[in-house]
């Protein structure tokens, strides 16, 4: 069968062809919105119309025929119209306000999960982990069920302080906000790398080898055609696999994952905050890394607990200090948690002033 | 189908009240016409979840002709024991701004890669794309006639310019200071040559918030983040100040206690600000949007540099151009975007970002080559050190 | 110089640098304008007509993007052989 004729250079289809026509009419002329309840919310605009929006929670990896159930309830309450947010949650545009109650028992009785409005726990951004990356030293989307399994009333009904938004990266890459997120794993290598001569020798650019280190650990092995590691200087980033693939930084029984807090993307009240160090290390314990999981809930309900209204997780331990995080969460203080790195000038204490 | 892998630790992963990637997968040997590659999808994932670790390689020469960006070539390490995964390349369609869809759409994405794909997909990647998750090298070049025939094209990969993205912006939010969607689509349109054949040093992002809010993440995780903000004096409706107040809102304690530069008082009838000294964090307007609107003149804020930690640590992007105008067809930014993509070009070493080398070189070299003047709202405070550089022109 | 002139020349660096060193379209671009004396425009035009009939290709790896010959194997594969 021949095939249709291929495009090139068109870009991406125009988004007003997908856009319901409560939407374009009211484009740019939105007034206010309230959120009805976990998961539901009304925009109000300048006309006076209302545009209802239920949210729910996604894996994010979906195999077409959810898509296709997603896009069944979109076409009997939505006029087909649904879209994807930035973190992930399939949104159903409902511009029937008579259509949104029948909705949501509709998506409750396949079992969808609503909610991620407001102070909450929304979708958890992840990577792609064990299911399909090359560099992955964990399973982001393990963790993301298990961890979501354990806090799923923070979705749906519970309320926090404020948003706290959650990340897992599967290693340091970090194709996700996990630098900048409330509360985030990320999995760590603390081996140095194994390397095959032999495959090295063949497969890598030996220059761009080296120069890939950013710690000068890499020197030039002429003897092997290849290069050698020096164990003291190397962090295990792993940016020397990426670049020459046979130096094997892998290594399944000393793998596992460090968790950070306090990170925020938004300019509200604070600036945006990289996310810190809160415990360096948990060994992979697949399928549902129970450890991981209790740690997170304990620093989620700590910060529960004990931060002010509004305040976001790196808003409170700033207010408390980081010194009585540590303090209130009860989680050790380690050498790891100096920074002997770019960051260290800013981050060791020169004032007398602190608690206990 | 029923699998012929048995997943006893996978299973585990299929209980409990959040949606399950295992019965994604599962699913997905349903509707494939090539339901061995979501199997062994299983298969080799039960093995990682006993191994802890993967069996994934990735690269090479795979794409469609023409491209070199939009298609990342994988494979199995172990394609005798998993044939259905030998080949599981991935396909990056670039969605459309704000990820809007009707359902027709999506279906039809659905349909064709059901017939050359194995019916897996992430909705979406972490720059953006809708991401379809394993094909062989043998349906790349149908993939595209499909898709492409029918308006989708291929998002950005490798060495080139990433597919843009934005906030959902005006569609539906009453905070876009600026069309996100828009200037989007607009910036994707422009850069298609960029996006789809990697000839820069490395890659590129390029993410448009509405607001201080920045729902798409642009500051942490965008080379060029553009965020919406405005100028002159917050719009106050003191009806509706007092309406909040009547319904029971503590205005002192949610709202004007947490001003960050003290500019907002309430004497329990009216609000009022001082808007020198706003810095337009977003807060007040954002608990009380009946009340408090921004002011009239909009545009955005452009900041240069984030990226995550490989190699010399993360970083947030850096304000660059404080306030800049964003009117279709967004000529001025367009201009400053590629007078910043060509310094880096030109200067960059290979897999070296936009934010680093302005680590390497200084902000001096880059100002002065994208034309933008030094003002303090680039930075937090002045140098600590008595060490600078004159250059020849300061003599002049 | 004669396109296919040109793409020939392209095609022998590409061979001749094969496993020495990973080419960008800007390196190409530098050696071959320094060979032949063509400017940048035409040689880019060259290499793309090149890269759009598969003759050569875009490659990844060592996290970066290149530019390479396919081997047999993939053009096969590809049904371009």
């Amino acid at each position: 069968m021949a095939l249709p004729e291929r495009q090139t250079d068109i870009g991406p289809p125009d988004y007003r062809q997908f856009l319901p026509p409560v939407i374009e009419k009211n484009y740019g002329k939105w007034s206010h919105h309230e959120i009805l309840t976990p998961g539901t919310m009304v925009h109000y605009a300048e006309s006076g119309d209302k545009l209802f929006t239920v949210r729910v929670a996604s894996p994010r990896l979906l195999a077409t025929d959810s898509i296709r159930e997603l896009c069944n309830f979109a076409e009997e309450y939505c006029d087909g119209y649904l879209r994807f947010t930035t973190r992930n949650n399939v949104e159903f545009l409902v511009s029937d306000e008579s259509k949104l109650e029948p909705l949501v028992a509709a998506l409750k009785e396949k079992g969808h999960m609503i909610g991620g409005i407001g102070p909450r726990v929304s979708n958890v951004i992840h990577t792609q982990g064990w299911v399909h990356c090359h560099s992955a030293c964990t399973d982001a989307s393990g963790l993301v069920k298990a961890i979501m399994d354990d806090l799923h009333e923070y979705f749906t009904t519970k309320a926090l302080p404020n948003k706290v938004r959650l990340a897992v990266a599967c290693c340091v890459n970090m194709c996700g906000a996990v630098h900048v997120s409330d509360i985030a794993v990320v999995a760590v290598h603390r081996k140095v790398p194994v390397i095959n001569d032999d495959a090295v020798k063949k497969a890598c650019e030996i220059p761009t080898t080296i120069a890939s280190c950013p710690t000068s650990a890499i020197r030039p092995n002429p003897k092997e055609k290849s290069v050698t590691i020096n164990e003291e200087k190397c962090m295990y980033c792993g940016n020397c696999f990426t670049v020459c693939p046979p130096i094997e930084i892998h290594n399944p029984e000393q793998d596992g994952v460090a968790i950070v807090v306090g990170g925020k993307i938004g300019s509200l009240r604070t600036d945006p905050k990289f996310s810190k160090l809160a415990i360096p290390f948990f060994y992979n314990e697949p399928p549902r890394w129970p450890k991981v999981v209790a740690a997170i809930r304990n620093i989620l309900e700590t910060y529960a607990k004990n931060a002010k209204k509004h305040e976001r997780v790196g808003e409170w331990i700033e207010r408390i200090g980081w010194e009585d995080f540590f303090k209130q969460t009860g989680i050790e203080f380690t050498f790891q948690h100096i920074d002997d790195f770019t960051f260290m000038r800013d981050t060791l204490r020169t004032s007398a002033a602190f608690k206990y | 189908m029923s699998g012929k892998h048995k997943t006893p630790m996978l299973d585990e992963l299929e209980k409990g009240p959040f949606p399950s990637f295992i019965t994604e997968i599962k699913k997905a040997r349903n509707s494939s016409a090539m339901p061995e590659m979501a199997d062994d999808e299983l298969g080799q994932l039960e093995k990682s979840y006993n191994s802890k670790r993967g069996y994934w390689k990735h690269g090479g020469i795979v794409g469609v002709l023409g491209y070199g960006s939009g298609v990342i070539g994988r494979y199995s390490s172990l394609p005798d024991e998993y044939p259905g995964v030998a080949h599981f390349h991935t396909y990056r369609i670039n969605q459309p701004s704000g990820f809007f869809y009707t359902s027709k759409a999506l279906k039809e994405i659905c349909d064709i890669w059901d017939k050359y794909g194995s019916g897996l997909t992430n909705m979406h990647g972490s720059t953006g794309d809708l991401v379809l998750l394993g094909t062989t090298t043998e349906n790349l070049e149908t993939l595209f006639a499909e898709y492409s025939s029918r308006g989708w094209d291929l998002g950005g990969s490798g060495s080139a310019m990433r597919t843009p993205s934005c906030c959902v912006g005006q569609a539906r939010c009453e905070w876009a200071m600026i069309d996100t969607m828009d200037i989007c689509n607009t910036v994707t349109q422009h850069f298609q040559d960029e996006l789809h054949r990697p000839a820069y040093p490395y890659k590129i992002k390029n993410k448009i918030s509405g607001c201080a809010c920045d729902c798409v993440a642009a500051i942490a995780r965008a080379d060029i983040s553009v965020i919406g903000t405005w100028k002159g004096d917050i719009q106050i409706n003191q009806a509706e100040v007092k309406k909040y107040a009547d319904s029971g809102m503590d205005i002192q304690s949610d709202v004007i206690d947490w001003c960050p530069t003290e500019c907002m008082s309430f004497d329990g009838s009216s609000i009022t600000i001082d808007n020198s000294q706003c810095n337009r964090c977003m807060h007040c307007i954002t608990r009380m949007t009946k009340a408090l609107k921004p002011g009239k003149e909009r545009g955005a804020s452009i900041l240069v540099g984030s990226k995550a930690p490989i190699v010399v640590g993360s970083l947030l992007s850096w304000v660059i151009v404080p306030f800049m105008k964003m009117e279709s067809p967004y000529e001025e930014y367009i201009e400053l975007l590629e007078n910043m993509i060509e310094w880096w070009d030109d200067n960059a070493k290979p897999r070296e970002r936009i934010g680093e080398l302005i680590e390497v070189k200084g902000m001096r070299p880059f100002l002065e080559a994208i034309g933008v003047d030094p003002q303090p709202q680039q930075v937090y405070e002045p140098r600590k050190d008595p060490f600078f550089f004159w250059s020849e022109s300061d003599f002049a | 110089m004669e396109q296919s002139e040109l793409q020939d020349k392209i095609f022998a660096y590409l061979e001749k640098m094969k496993g020495k060193k990973k080419l960008k379209e800007k390196d190409i671009f530098k050696a071959i304008m320094a060979e032949t004396g063509e400017d940048k425009a035409t040689v880019k035009t060259a290499l793309r007509e090149m890269i759009n009939v598969g003759r050569v290709m875009y490659s990844y790896g060592g996290g970066a993007s290149s530019v390479e010959i396919p081997s047999e194997e993939y053009l096969k594969e590809k049904g371009l052989l």
